[in-house]
């Protein structure tokens, strides 16, 4: 009795055994897979939980890259990848990426975006223009820069080049309206390009909004605004005189300033 | 810090370093005044055969590096009356602003460890509306934790950029924008 006892016990353990060996380098290969899948798994978490363009879950889930800065300090910028159930429509598509990219990234520090910004609106031409219309938020919190300013903008241009091909330049309006800059630095007055596939256009084809040339002295313009652009000769070729332009611009430190009325 | 204060030394130490180069210097402030981009452009372009620079100081990026920028491409349009539209008025300038930054990068790469190679482009919206070679130099950053760490980057901004403009001077030729009749 005893000895049969022994005998099912060790053809139970060299059951066990068996099975082991066959099922540990599984279990190594799936912890493997788990483990390649963290980073991923915490983006596409944070997407769902974000996600505020409402989405038909029937669409198929499609790998979106977004872009956000790279961490390097040097204003590059890195893709990560998440699926989407992402719309079929551009526009609709195009709001739920620049969406997911304004949410930002699970490590905070490589946003692009300030986490205020929200996308109010957002059209698209039949030439492949889109416009993007962003609160106010966008223009007072991005760090002042000329880096910083380009990041933001590369953020959104690149993310909407890699998801939405029929999006082929962008023109940034803020709360409805255009503006000069985004923070000071980089202009928003023109289009950028999109798609490089595109004729670039990064300011309007059509004629420009005339902008009379300032008196210096005064700061009131020289001549009243007209229909037509307001033109400067070309100079003629005489180097040695070099201006320098200490720049006092709108910035995050210039917005402390901003109670002293302006000259 | 201020920006605008800290941005104002370095521009007396960059006006002294291309007085010393040879260079006449015009300011387009010289306190904490705030002229438009168009008050600074007007200023730039009155001048004849000149160059112009753009200081910024930066609140982001590696501190203690420095970037130049040229205007990112503009597209071309003619004008049957030979003269530069002015919002197209750094059109012209392109190649010549190419060329002007990466001489100065080349020499800030050379002081600044981490700084880019060569000049990069942006749609600067100053040096859009400047007709002449132009370039905007940003320093990073505000966010050190001592001013002192700024300043002693500013005489090799300074030395950097005088420099450069010198070795830019005698290749600089004002491109021909009257159109053919």
């Amino acid at each position: 009795m005893t000895s049969r006892w022994i005998r099912w016990l060790v053809a139970a353990l060299s059951l066990a055994v068996i099975v082991g060996v066959i099922y540990l380098p599984i279990l190594r290969r799936r912890m493997q897979l788990a483990a390649k899948l963290q980073q991923q798994t915490a983006e596409q978490a944070r997407r769902e939980l974000t996600q505020v363009v409402p989405v038909n879950p029937g669409e198929p889930r499609v790998k979106t890259k977004l872009f956000w800065a790279s961490g390097n300090g040097d204003g590059t910028l890195m893709n990560a990848t998440v699926e989407l159930p992402l719309s079929s429509d551009p526009v609709l598509r195009a709001k739920q990426v620049l969406n997911t990219l304004l949410a930002g990234p699970v490590d905070t520090d490589l946003r692009t975006l300030p986490p205020d910004a929200v996308l109010l609106a957002f059209y698209l031409l039949p030439d492949g223009t889109a416009i993007a219309d962003f609160s106010e938020a966008l223009a007072t919190e991005t760090p002042s820069g000329i880096q910083s300013e380009q990041m933001a903008v590369d953020s959104i241009t690149q993310t909407l080049e890699a998801n939405v091909p029929k999006v082929q330049r962008l023109k940034i309006l803020i709360h409805g309206q255009e503006v000069e800059t985004l923070a000071g630095h980089l202009d928003l007055t023109g289009t950028f390009l999109v798609n490089t596939n595109a004729a670039q256009a990064p300011f309007p084809t059509t004629t420009p909004v005339a902008t009379p040339p300032a008196s210096p002295s005064s700061g009131k313009p020289a001549a009243p605004a007209t229909d037509k652009p307001t033109q400067v000769p070309a100079p003629p070729p005489r180097p040695g005189a070099a201006t320098l332009t200490p720049e006092n611009g709108p910035g995050k430190l210039a917005q402390l300033e901003r109670s002293a009325p302006a000259d | 810090m201020r920006e605008s204060e800290i941005t104002l030394d370095f521009a007396a130490q960059v006006r002294k370093a291309l007085e010393s180069q040879g260079f006449q210097v015009v300011l387009t402030r010289q306190g904490d005044e705030n002229p438009s981009f168009d008050d600074r452009s007007a200023i730039a372009n009155a001048q004849i055969g000149a160059v112009f620079v753009t200081l910024h100081i930066a609140s982001t990026g590696l501190p203690g590096t420095v970037r130049v920028y040229v205007d990112s491409d503009l597209p071309a349009r003619t004008d049957a009356g030979g003269l530069i539209p002015w919002d197209r008025a750094q059109l012209p300038f392109e190649g010549l602003s190419r060329k002007m930054g990466d001489l100065v990068q080349v020499l800030l790469v050379q002081r600044f460890k981490g700084s880019p190679v060569t000049a990069q482009t942006a749609a600067v919206r100053q040096l859009r509306t400047t007709a002449a070679p132009a370039i905007a130099v940003e320093v990073s950053s505000v966010v050190v934790e001592e001013r002192a760490d700024l300043d002693r980057m500013a005489p090799g901004v300074a030395d950097a950029i005088a420099t450069g403009l010198a070795s830019f001077r005698p290749s600089y030729v004002v491109p021909t924008t009257r159109a053919t009749p």
